[in-house]
C-alpha cells in the first residue's frame, strides 16, 4: 500500500466530511420525502454515502496508526471533532428543506462524486482503487435516480420553475465544491490523480447538458477559506448527528 | 402516477415470483425505484417490473368452471392400481403356464 502523505489525509478527509455529511442531510427525508418509494430509495442513497464516508475515514486512520483500522478511531473521526476541524463544504451542509433543493443537490453532488471516484480509482494506491470501484458502481445508480426524477419533473411547468429557483439557490454552493481543503498542496499525483480542483470544468459542462447553459461568470462561489469555515446550518447537523453519542461521551459501543 | 407489479428470480430453478408493487410516474422511475423498495438485500438477480395496465386479467367467471374437474387432478393413484392388477394376472398366467 502507497503510504498518504499529510497533502492526500487532507484531501481524502475532505472527501469524507462531503460524504458523511451528505448522507446525513439526505437521510433527514425518511418519512416526509414526496412519496413511499422515494422515500425508501432516497434514504437508500443517503446510506450509500456514509458507507463511503466510513471507508474513507478508516482509510485515513488506517495511514496513521499503520494498524487495522478501529471502529472508535472511526467514529472519532466522524462524530467528535470540533466544527472547525471538519472540511465538509457548504453543499453538503445545507439544510435543503424543500424537496426541489434537496433534489437538485442530490444531482450536483453526485455528478461531482462520480467525477472524483472516477479520478480515484486510477490511484497507485491498491485501498483507495478497491473502494472507488464500489462506490462507482453505486453512484451509476444514484445518478440514475437523480436523471430519472428530474426527466419525469421536466415537462411540468411548476416543478420546472422551483427546479430554476432551487439551481439558482444551490450553484454558488455547487461551485465551492471544487475547494481545496486546507494542506491539500502538493498531493501526489499517483495517489489521488489530478487535484479534485480540475474536475470543475467537466462538472459545469454536465450541468450545463442537464440545466441548459449557464452564466457562469455570474455564479459566486461561497467563501469556505480552505473549508475550515462552516456554514451556519452545520450548527444544527452537527448537535443531530452527534445527539445519540453525546448521550454518553464515554460509553463503550 | 402509474401502478407496476414487480417480479424477482433467484439463480437456479426458481421461477419469476411476484414481489409486490408500487407507483412510479413512468417506467424508468419504475424501474430505478424497485431496485431501492424490492431488491435492497439481494433478494434476487432477475428482475421484471411490469405495468399493471399491460397485464391481462381472465374473467373470474370464465376460470370458475375448471375449480370442479377432480378428475383432471392425477395423483397417480388409478394408475398404479391398475398396474398392479395387470401385474397380478400375469402372475397367475405364469403359475397356470406351469400347471
Amino acid at each position: 500500500m502507497t503510504a498518504l502523505g499529510p497533502a492526500e489525509r487532507a484531501v481524502l478527509l475532505a472527501f469524507a466530511d462531503d460524504e458523511h455529511l451528505m448522507g446525513q442531510r439526505h437521510t433527514e427525508w425518511i418519512g416526509v420525502a414526496p412519496f413511499l418509494e422515494e422515500d425508501l430509495a432516497f434514504a437508500s442513497i443517503g446510506q450509500d454515502e456514509l458507507g463511503h464516508a466510513a471507508m474513507l475515514y478508516e482509510l485515513v486512520i488506517a495511514d496513521l496508526s499503520g494498524e487495522t483500522p478501529r471502529a472508535e478511531a472511526v467514529d472519532a473521526l466522524a462524530f467528535r471533532r470540533e466544527p472547525a476541524d471538519y472540511r465538509s463544504c457548504w453543499l453538503v451542509e445545507a439544510a435543503c428543506t424543500e424537496w426541489a433543493s434537496a433534489l437538485v443537490r442530490h444531482w450536483l453532488y453526485d455528478t461531482a462524486e462520480a467525477l472524483r471516484w472516477g479520478e480515484l480509482a486510477g490511484s497507485s494506491d491498491e485501498h483507495l482503487r478497491a473502494i472507488a470501484g464500489r462506490a462507482m458502481s453505486e453512484e451509476r445508480y444514484h445518478l440514475r435516480h437523480a436523471d430519472a426524477l428530474l426527466d419525469a419533473l421536466a415537462g411540468d411547468a411548476d416543478a420546472g420553475a422551483r427546479i430554476a429557483a432551487a439551481l439558482t439557490e444551490m450553484l454558488p454552493l455547487g461551485v465551492a465544491l471544487f475547494d481545496e481543503p486546507l494542506g491539500s498542496d502538493g498531493a501526489v499525483e499517483s495517489v489521488v490523480g489530478r487535484p479534485l480542483a480540475a474536475l470543475a470544468p467537466e462538472w459545469r459542462a454536465a450541468v450545463d447538458r442537464r440545466f441548459g447553459q449557464r452564466e457562469w461568470a455570474t455564479v459566486e462561489p461561497v467563501v469556505q477559506d480552505g473549508r475550515t469555515l462552516r456554514s451556519a446550518p452545520f450548527e444544527t447537523v452537527y448537535a443531530d448527528m452527534r445527539e445519540v453519542i453525546m448521550l454518553d461521551p464515554d460509553a463503550t459501543w | 402516477m402509474n401502478v407496476y407489479e414487480v417480479f424477482l428470480k433467484k439463480q437456479g430453478k426458481d421461477e419469476f415470483r411476484h414481489v409486490g408493487s408500487l407507483e412510479a410516474a413512468n417506467d424508468e422511475l419504475a424501474i430505478v425505484l424497485a431496485r431501492e423498495n424490492y431488491v435492497r438485500r439481494a433478494e434476487g438477480e432477475l428482475m421484471w417490473v411490469v405495468d399493471r395496465d399491460h397485464v391481462l386479467v381472465g374473467d373470474e367467471e370464465f376460470i370458475a368452471p375448471n375449480a370442479d374437474k377432480p378428475h383432471r387432478h392425477n395423483d397417480g393413484s388409478l394408475v398404479a392400481e391398475r398396474r398392479r392388477a395387470g401385474r397380478a394376472g400375469s402372475d397367475e398366467s405364469d403359475e397356470s403356464g406351469a400347471m
